[in-house]
């Protein structure tokens, strides 16, 4: 376990932060269960169609957009606000302020998402990709985004003289990009459609914004302060943090129409696409020497630190997943594989390998700060990380390779289209017993999340008696 | 890098310059694209979309199809999208922004677990309005080993009174056709998505996608 030692001064830092920022863990950790579980449905739905195909709510096309939502909008943003704040508290030795209105934009963030599954559900998509939910629900995402980045940029601002860690940076730069991300897709695309023309490049610089100017960067700044933080060491080097951070903010947002290679767009829009992927290379490798690098000769803690094992996985997938992505932009490969399993496969491995590990890293890291107590247990950590490990390993290795023959399969007009279903298909079996093995996995975080923060409710209830005893 | 106005303008402008070439640059030039009309035959191309036809695009959007089937035909030069559908005539080309035109949303896709459907409306398989039914009611009556969830719920089941209605699925088989005295009929919602799958028909001529030689 990590050592707790906090001096008072952290302290207030710490209370001032706690409820919303476990709010926003606790409620995470359900929707991963709930985005688990439906996407074990989804992909066994894909080998026996005829499973639970009974009522429309539960009919693949409607679980599986239901499923990435709740891991999208769910778990991975609700912990992202949550690492987001708790950090910038911490990194700008700032408490938080009139904490009741970011506690009430987690409660109306969640109850947001919870609206927009059901709405998925009950057929009211608007199949737009990471933007199916309705326009009244979004707006209600919208606004409570809006007060959690307003409280974060304050923290910022208030933050203690000194000088502004790299962290700091990815923070601010998600905090700010999130909602000019978020309102532009769903005022051209929700609110008011623009022609169906124009919509193409939108949806797609949208789904690679959602990961590249969102996500990913909360992920990277838990990753740059948890690993010098544990080892109690400095990162390889402050130039390459600078330069990994200014290339990733330049390139990033062009990535997305990668997905319109051949596309209804300009051919200039999916060239940029590509070539920004392309480039995408140098901030990866950069950010990835200084991360992996500042673990070299310290691989021992990874045995101690659960902290730092998930954040190591998650490092590495980062490089793993960009390089990735900028190999399937290139029109050679793009051109068999979009449109198959590998494209899944690399999106899966940037929620899940790279976000979700990071994630998982910072929360354990931070609860325990937030609550003065250990983890409820050791065991159902380890257990979690060899599921997600293991689990999450087997699912991606199982999409790119079946989805490499689908690729080849549809890509060749001499091959039936059935063709391509079938080679899929037993790795899609694997992938489906993977993601059970996730949710199981998922069960376990979010067992000894709850119980801890149970046990310290408990605590603070006896010792309050005590008191009036 | 401790200097905010700095970081915060960086920051600001990294962003501003994807947002003006992806986003707002598509809605002022691709948002005004216009339907053309051929001056000799009088034809709108893409052509006007049916009552029904618009109505079905959102059965299509509720039901997350999109989920497994693109609407989109890549370039001969790029993939083999154009040659997979030798059969139709006039010949399949490639996707342009204008074809989506009528579309809200586009539904371009990004998977193919199912195929394309972008000229569903031309495969000669889908003679009739009754084959689109069945094959919604029970995909794998009408190509055994598909992995389409099969939408019922879209359908009625009922016992006939009287005269069957004319609307009744024909040629069902298997676990899920109905017993002697009973019928399955569509759904206003069925019907309006079987009409929006037989308007999909990307074949009329536009300039910017010659037809190219599928060799």
């Amino acid at each position: 376990m990590t050592k707790l030692s906090q001096p008072s001064q952290e302290n207030e830092v710490e209370a001032s932060v706690r409820l919303p920022v476990l709010i926003f863990f606790g409620c995470a950790a359900s929707w991963l269960a709930l985005g688990t579980l439906l996407g074990a449905l989804a992909a066994l739905k894909l080998i026996w169609p005829g499973f639970l195909d009974g009522p429309a709510f539960l009919t693949y096309g409607r679980i599986a957009p239901a499923a990435v939502n709740a891991l999208v909008y769910g778990w991975a943003s609700s912990a992202a606000l949550g690492i987001a704040l708790w950090m910038l508290a911490r990194l700008g030795r700032t408490p938080l302020g009139y904490a009741v209105l970011p506690v009430a934009a987690a409660i109306c963030w969640n109850l947001g998402v919870f609206l927009g599954i059901c709405a998925i559900l009950g057929g009211y998509s608007r199949s737009i990709f990471l933007l199916e939910f309705p326009g009244f629900i979004s707006a209600i995402l919208f606004g409570a985004y809006i007060f959690v980045a307003i409280w974060g940029i304050v923290l910022f601002r208030n933050r203690a003289p000194g000088a502004v860690f790299v962290s700091a940076w990815y923070l601010v730069a998600a905090l700010l990009w999130f909602p000019w991300l978020y309102f532009s897709a769903n005022a051209l695309l929700i609110w008011s459609p623009v022609s169906g023309a124009a919509q193409a490049p939108i949806a797609a610089w949208f789904i690679g914004g959602i990961i590249s100017l969102w996500l990913a960067p909360v992920a990277l700044a838990s990753a740059f302060y948890l690993i010098p933080q544990i080892l109690g060491r400095r990162l390889v080097s402050y130039n390459l943090s600078v330069l990994g951070f200014w290339s990733f903010a330049i390139f990033a947002g062009w990535s997305g129409t990668a997905l319109l290679v051949g596309g209804p767009v300009p051919a200039w829009m999916a060239s940029a696409g590509i070539v920004a992927s392309v480039f995408l290379f140098v901030p990866v490798l950069v950010t990835g020497i200084n991360l992996l690098g500042s673990l070299q000769g310290s691989y021992e803690a990874l045995g101690w630190s659960p902290t730092l094992r998930f954040t190591a996985v998650g490092a590495m997938s980062f490089v793993i997943a960009y390089v990735m992505g900028g190999l399937l932009a290139l029109p050679s490969f793009n051109a068999n594989f979009f449109f198959s399993d590998v494209f899944v496969g690399q999106a899966f491995l940037l929620l899940i390998g790279f976000v979700s590990m990071c994630f998982f890293g910072a929360i354990y890291y931070i609860v325990p700060r937030l609550l003065s107590r250990p983890w409820h247990s050791d065991s159902l950590i380890s257990l979690h990380f060899w599921l997600f490990v293991v689990g999450g390993g087997l699912a991606w290795v199982c999409l790119l390779s079946g989805g490499m023959l689908q690729g080849y399969a549809l890509n060749d007009p001499g091959v039936r289209f059935a063709s391509s279903v079938g080679y899929a298909s037993p790795f899609r079996l694997v992938t489906a017993l993977s993601l059970i093995a996730m949710f199981v996995g998922s069960q376990c975080f979010a067992g000894v999340l709850f119980r801890t923060m149970l046990g310290a409710l408990e605590e603070t209830k006896s010792s309050s008696q005590a008191v009036t005893v | 890098m401790n200097r905010m106005p700095l970081l915060i303008f960086g920051i600001f402008l990294a962003f501003a310059a994807a947002w003006l070439g992806l986003v707002a640059y598509p809605v002022v030039t691709l948002g005004s694209l216009q339907p053309v009309i051929n001056e000799e035959s009088g034809d709108v191309s893409p052509p006007l979309l049916s009552g029904l036809a618009i109505a079905g695009q959102k059965v299509y959007a509720a039901n997350g199809c999109v989920s497994c089937h693109s609407q989109m035909v890549r370039p001969a030069y790029l993939a083999h999208d154009i040659s997979r559908e030798p059969e139709a005539d006039p010949k399949v080309r490639q996707t342009v922004a204008r074809d989506y035109l009528r579309e809200q949303p586009a539904f371009v896709g990004w998977q193919r677990i199912g195929p394309d459907l972008a000229n569903y409306g031309l495969e000669k398989r889908v003679a009739t309005l009754s084959d689109i039914h069945r094959h919604l009611y029970d995909p794998r009556s009408v190509m055994p080993g598909s992995i389409m969830p099969a939408s019922r719920y879209l359908y009625i089941y009922r016992k006939i009174s009287g005269q069957p209605s004319n609307e009744s699925l024909t040629g069902l088989t298997g676990p899920h056709a109905p017993a002697p005295g009973y019928e399955v009929v569509p759904t206003e919602d069925a019907k309006v998505l079987a009409a929006y799958l037989l308007s999909l028909k990307r074949n009329y001529p536009l300039s910017e996608a010659p037809e190219e030689p599928t060799e």
